[in-house]
């Protein structure tokens, strides 16, 4: 059986006023289902850029990249929106939650998207709150939550979809030492429960709890270790 | 969603919110304003001179109704030939002059014509009666109040006053019959009336078998401009002026409401469109961040523009309908101001309200709010998500 | 925009009941200059000579009724330019001079005229000429032009009015917007305002600022408005002169309306961002940031 995520020499340039700089040389890994990716590097290593062209928000100069067996760098803007939709999961460092919509309908905003019908959409919510913890706080605003549990609603609302892969940029970056903890625990348990994660991440805990870790250096692996 | 998260958006800046309402609601209202003007003034008119069902007027070669002191002679010989003419159901001559009576020391000089009660189109009886014989006169409140003179009383009216000399032409008592409402006369000119055969009795000379005008009734289901041509064919030294005819020659001078209310109109339409567009571009400058998540989650840019041209409609439809009372207020007002000019008659309004201009009115603002929306829309899909986010997170 | 034409216009529906204007008709027989001593000469609307393809020294008959056989030879001898009067200008009808006795003889006045001016030495005069008059009182009554201006002039009024009220929904509508698009701009700078908080420079200071600049904004804003409201007052004059053939101004930008656009439009700016200002510095410079 072929892996979930195939990448190969994948590679991305941008521009900036001083002439091209190669974010991306030639990238190739695979991650397998129900695989957990850590990907280490220093800041400006390409981890974002790679994880953006995971998740199809960025299309790559050169190089094939293929999610549960679509070709996402061929993917017009269109398809790519639809392909974000119904089979990847984002969190970001900054949560991103909507400020004006409560946490369950940040939930919910993904499934609206997707025509989801709206009984099966209370009752998705419902459940995915129950699942990070936050069931009393359906109501809240992200102003009216913690950190933590703002991190908790963006994890609910990537899993609304029922993903393929659920990509994190720095989850435990704007988080206290405690709940960084916290959240690395719900990764496991989301692990533990079939979910494919590549996270990009600084923090060491975070790296050691995944099962595989990717380091990079100046836009390319340098290192893969397993744990 | 989109209406939600639109709605949302526009909440979240309450004070900007409100004041952009306000701007709108205004705009909408001058709008409104302006279309009644343009639209309700012609329709007012057209209805003003169907008062009576006449639909055409037969007036003195080159003239237009009373615009000249020019009469019309052999009017008798005229009517019956018009009366002839196939289609024509009515013909009601006018004769008009001024006539004086003294009260209390003082000349009330009255605008007075000269009727035939059986067909007139110039007046609807208030109170007593009608024009029962050739001592009866009515009149509007104004002479009355002027004369102090009240129903039943008898009244010295003189015709054809020679201010020079100090002779008048024709001089009579009169009985004043009943009180009427006269719709082509301003409600501050004293006006009266009197059986026609009567007034040219005492205009002399230059009155005897003379009109001033002739109202002229066609069948329902006749072309009333076939008749007219009919007539024209039938009386070289008349002008016969349709409803058209002097609807158009009425808008041709009214046509500086038409242009205030262009220019007026345009500008609320284009400050209000400039308007929205701005702060619902601000609004997505601010929300670049939310809406490049979105979009990185799946959201389709067709939602996104949804989300933001609903922005700009909702912003310009609950503007206008706030508009549209405050047009209605506003309306009143200005029909206040331009009823106290002078000779304004009293049946003729400037501002007539009709579902059509409304809908005319809402209909453009609806479109300016698409139109407001349709840029900070496109700016909005075609944010780039990763470059947009990776600002968001330096910032 | 002109009131002048509102009047103008509006004539249209009161003319229905007030007669005044007395028809003549001209009909051009040749355009050979007859002798003036033989043929009475005439000053013809210089809009008259243009349509109807008439020239100084043409002679044509002219009659008070189409055909009428007592119509006279006349010779145009000067061209009348429209006078700029307001109330003129919608009035298509052309207008005709001609010498007094022979109006009277072709229209049947007889030895009558409707009015005469009189010119006196002075105010004290003028009064006790008035009430010389009046009290003679043979037929007719005296008036001081400036009273017969105050009575004609009532349409005019109406029409003041009339603007002025649209000045006013039109004021409320562009405060109401120039209050949000200053809110607005001043928003935009909640970051540098927060940086400067950090800084440690006073609210005092950073309202001062913020004031200061909303206030010229408003201020180079409501002069480009200025230019553009010339510019557009040149547009439209030329419009409409051209229109109405006529050298009347109708529209122009008087130092009371620049006052008012720039007074009101700094007079809004300055409150826009003192409120603007307040609400950004009771605000902790963090929460400005989004933290």
């Amino acid at each position: 059986m072929s892996a979930l995520v195939q990448v190969r020499d994948l590679a991305r340039d941008y521009s900036m006023g001083s002439g091209p700089v190669h974010a991306l040389r030639g990238v190739s890994f695979d991650v397998e289902q129900g695989e957990w990716v850590a990907i280490v590097g220093p800041s400006g290593c390409g981890k974002s850029t790679l994880l953006n062209l995971l998740g199809a928000v960025d299309s790559p100069d050169a190089g094939s990249l293929t999610i549960a067996g679509e070709r996402v760098d061929r993917l017009d803007d269109r398809a790519a929106t639809t392909f974000r939709l119904r089979r990847i999961g984002f969190v970001f460092q900054r949560f991103y939650l909507m400020p004006a919509l409560t946490a369950a309908e940040n939930i919910e905003l993904p499934m609206a998207e997707a025509r989801i019908v709206r009984t099966e959409r209370r009752a998705r919510v419902q459940e995915l709150l129950g699942y990070v913890g936050l069931a009393g706080r359906a109501d809240h605003r992200p102003s009216q939550l913690s950190g933590g549990e703002q991190q908790r609603v963006a994890i609910a609302r990537a899993l609304a979809n029922k993903p393929a892969l659920l990509l994190a940029d720095e989850p435990t970056g704007e988080l206290d030492a405690a709940t960084g903890l916290e959240m690395i625990d719900l990764f496991r348990r989301l692990n533990r429960d079939g979910t494919t994660i590549v996270v990009v991440t600084h923090d060491a805990q975070m790296a050691a709890a995944a099962a595989r870790r990717i380091q990079m250096r100046d836009g390319a692996i340098i290192a893969e270790a397993v744990t | 969603m989109p209406f939600r998260l639109a709605l949302l958006a526009l909440l979240r800046h309450k004070a900007r919110t409100m004041l952009a309402l306000l701007g709108i609601a205004v705009s909408a209202a001058l709008l409104l304003d302006m279309v009644m003007l343009a639209t309700g003034m012609r329709d007012n008119f057209q209805g003003f001179l169907l008062l009576r069902g006449y639909q055409l007027r037969v007036a003195p070669k080159g003239t237009l109704p009373f615009d000249s002191d020019a009469t019309i002679d052999s009017a008798a010989t005229l009517v019956a030939a018009i009366a002839r003419v196939s289609g024509v159901v009515a013909v009601s001559p006018v004769l008009g002059a001024q006539s004086q009576t003294t009260a209390h020391d003082s000349t009330v000089t009255a605008f007075t014509l000269g009727i035939d009660p059986r067909v007139q189109g110039d007046y609807e009886l208030l109170r007593g009666a009608d024009l029962a014989d050739s001592v009866s006169i009515v009149a509007n409140e104004r002479w009355l109040a002027l004369t102090r003179h009240r129903l039943g009383d008898t009244v010295q009216l003189a015709v054809g006053y020679d201010p020079q000399l100090r002779t008048v032409v024709g001089q009579r008592a009169f009985i004043v019959r009943g009180v009427a409402r006269f719709f082509y006369t301003g409600t501050t000119q004293p006006t009266i009336a009197m059986r026609l055969p009567v007034l040219q009795e005492m205009g002399g000379n230059a009155r005897r078998d003379h009109v001033s005008l002739l109202m002229v009734k066609a069948g329902d289901d006749v072309d009333v401009e076939a008749v007219r041509a009919r007539i024209q064919a039938a009386g070289a030294r008349v002008s016969v002026i349709s409803l058209e005819g002097a609807t158009a020659q009425v808008e041709q001078r009214l046509a500086y409401f038409r242009q205030l209310a262009l220019v007026l109109g345009s500008i609320s339409l284009g400050v209000g469109i400039l308007l929205v567009t701005t702060l619902i571009t601000i609004g997505v400058n601010e929300r670049a961040g939310e809406i490049a998540v979105m979009r990185a989650i799946g959201v389709a840019k067709r939602s996104i523009v949804t989300q933001v041209v609903t922005e700009g409609l909702l912003l310009s439809g609950v503007g206008a309908f706030s508009g549209l009372l405050i047009g209605l207020v506003t309306a009143q007002w200005l029909e206040r101001i331009l009823a106290d000019f002078p000779g304004m008659p009293a049946t003729f309004r400037f501002f007539v309200f009709q579902p059509h201009d409304a809908g005319l009115a809402l209909g453009m603002l609806g479109s300016a709010g698409v139109l407001a929306g349709i840029y900070p829309a496109w700016r909005a899909s075609s944010l780039p998500i990763a470059g947009t986010l990776r600002r968001e997170a330096v910032a | 925009m002109t009131r002048a034409l509102v009047a103008a216009a509006l004539g249209a529906l009161w003319s229905l009941a007030s007669p005044s204007v007395r028809p003549l008709h001209a009909q051009v027989i040749d355009s050979a200059p007859t002798h003036p001593s033989v043929v009475r000469t005439v000053a013809l609307d210089a809009r008259l000579a243009s349509d109807a393809g008439l020239r100084l020294g043409d002679t044509v008959r002219i009659s008070a009724a189409p055909n009428d056989t007592a119509a006279e030879r006349v010779v145009i001898s000067a061209l009348l330019a429209r006078r700029a009067d307001p109330s003129e200008i919608a009035r298509s009808e052309y207008r005709a001079r001609l010498h007094l006795d022979q109006l009277q003889r072709l229209i049947g006045y007889g030895d009558r005229v409707d009015r005469f001016a009189i010119r006196s030495t002075g105010d004290s005069a003028r009064g006790s000429l008035l009430r010389t008059i009046n009290d003679a009182a043979f037929g007719f009554r005296a008036w001081p032009s400036a009273e017969i201006a105050v009575r004609t002039s009532r349409t005019f009024q109406v029409v003041r009015r009339f603007h002025r009220a649209i000045g006013v929904i039109t004021i409320v509508a562009s405060a109401a917007f120039l209050l949000c698009i200053l809110l607005l701009k001043i928003d935009e700078r909640r970051r540098d305002i927060a940086a400067l908080r950090m800084m440690g420079i006073s609210a005092r200071t950073i309202v001062r600022s913020v004031v200061l600049e909303a206030g010229i904004i408003a201020l180079l804003g409501s002069m480009s408005g200025v230019i553009f409201g010339i510019v557009m007052a040149r547009l439209v004059n030329w419009h409409f002169q051209g229109v109405h053939r006529t050298t009347l101004a109708f529209t122009f930008v008087t130092g009371e309306t620049v006052m008012l656009a720039c007074g009101l439009s700094v007079v809004l700016g300055v409150v826009a961002g003192w409120v603007a200002a307040r609400r950004l510095v009771t605000v902790p410079a963090l929460t400005l940031l989004g933290r």
